[in-house]
């Protein structure tokens, strides 16, 4: 049988009680407070925020009339940079670049230009994901988080510009800063891995292109009204593609 | 009929003769053998990265793919940087076959990692490194690091700075 206390509480040791607990409260709080704030207290320095950041928008400004057709130099300074070596089976090979053709209807007027993941400001593909793999870093730069990526291809099929492919068979002599895998989706990473190094920002189809002396890739950033990439475009009225989408795209194009 | 002794203590004899089998079973199991890495020690304490390299590894990773954060000590490619083997031609071994650095372990205890399905599993060769791979450029700052990881640690476990590296099961 259990024994039950039945005696009424006895009011001034019930109250020594609750001041003992709540002395002991401030004590303890003071204890887990104070190595918090001491760093604060002795002036300590708080390290800089590290890695992509808000202050930039990474992006590309193409000049379709310096691009040539037939030239694909973009494309193989891509591939090489990322160890994108094809399969054999064109229909199924990662494409993070591609070139493509126009020609006006009307006035004839043909032109060239690279179509690569177009790093929207509200992407269609980061909206898209189940997962959350697809997102947008805080510089702008939307990637794919291949930890995530499930494979499921919806943001393959949300893609207005067709920028990504899947990867349908085993890869191999992966370079290490481009990890890349069967079962996931990959696209343009604007050489994040150069954005992230500083330095050596250019991407490497920027850097491909001005190796073939056409210099129709600028990569700078937008934010920044002193880059070329924010001079160039205010001076000259620098397109969308699909602007109508209002996607906000981080790759524009002059001379479309 | 009594049996020869009481059934608790029959039991008792039982499980000190199991327990005694299990150790020397335990005791007689040969440990992977992993290769020595380059330079004196690892990012960490070997004892911490035994028991804490997913960890770290992870946290790596969302810093890295996420915050753009590329320059922190944990990351998967200094890991094979400085734990890849060479074959007799002077070439190196993947991190992740049978015997090498991650698969020694990782193989014994049966976790199947698929890191390297993606991740280089050999250094970049156009990396500045040495043909006999013995000469190691340290890296600055992770070597900083390493010595505010594992001096405090060392302290604090009693541990022989010269222990050696080749791994025992614990």
């Amino acid at each position: 049988m259990i024994k039950m206390n039945l005696e009424p509480p006895n009011p001034t040791n019930s109250l020594a009680a609750r001041r003992r607990f709540l002395q002991r409260l401030g004590l303890l709080s003071v204890a887990v407070a104070a190595p918090a704030l001491l760093p604060a207290l002795s002036g300590a320095t708080i390290t800089p925020v590290k890695g992509a950041s808000n202050k930039h928008r990474w992006g590309l400004l193409i000049d379709t009339s310096k691009c040539v057709s037939g030239c694909d130099a973009c494309v193989r300074g891509c591939h090489e940079e990322h160890g994108i070596n094809g399969t054999g089976n064109d229909h199924t090979d990662a494409q993070w670049i591609r070139k493509i053709d126009l020609q006006d209807d009307l006035t004839a007027k043909q032109s060239s230009l690279p179509m690569m993941c177009q790093h929207c400001d509200s992407a269609p593909c980061v909206d898209v994901c189940p997962t959350g793999a697809s997102f947008k870093r805080a510089d702008g730069v939307v990637l794919v988080n291949k930890h995530t990526c499930i494979g499921c291809r919806y943001c393959v099929m949300a893609c207005p510009y067709k920028a990504r492919s899947f990867i349908h068979e085993p890869v191999s002599n992966q370079k290490s800063w481009a990890p890349r895998g069967q079962g996931t989706v990959e696209s343009c990473t604007l050489c994040v891995h150069r954005i992230d190094a500083e330095g050596e920002q250019q991407p490497a189809c920027a850097v491909a292109c001005t190796d073939e002396a056409h210099s129709a890739i600028l990569f700078g950033d937008l934010s920044d009204p002193q880059s070329d990439i924010a001079k160039a475009m205010n001076k000259r009225h620098a397109q969308e593609v699909r602007s109508d989408l209002e996607l906000n795209t981080g790759v524009r194009y002059l001379n479309l | 009929m009594r049996p020869v002794l009481p059934s608790r203590v029959s039991h008792y004899l039982l499980l000190l003769a199991g327990l005694t089998l299990g150790c020397l079973s335990i005791a007689g199991e040969p440990g992977p053998v992993i290769p020595k890495g380059k330079g004196d020690q690892c990012a960490a304490e070997t004892d911490y990265m035994r028991r804490n390299h997913m960890d770290l590894i992870v946290h790596q990773r969302d810093d890295t793919v996420i915050r753009g954060i590329r320059d922190e000590p944990f990351s998967l490619v200094e890991c094979v940087d400085c734990h890849v083997q060479r074959d007799a031609e002077n070439k190196h071994i993947r991190v992740d076959e049978e015997g090498q650095f991650c698969a020694g372990c990782h193989s014994f205890v049966a976790a199947k990692i698929d890191c390297f399905s993606c991740h280089a599993a050999v250094p970049d060769t156009n990396q500045e490194e040495s043909v006999d791979g013995n000469h190691w450029i340290p890296n600055k700052r992770l070597m900083a690091l390493s010595s505010r990881f594992s001096a405090p640690l060392k302290r604090a476990l009693g541990h022989d700075q010269n222990e050696p590296r080749t791994a025992k099961p614990d």
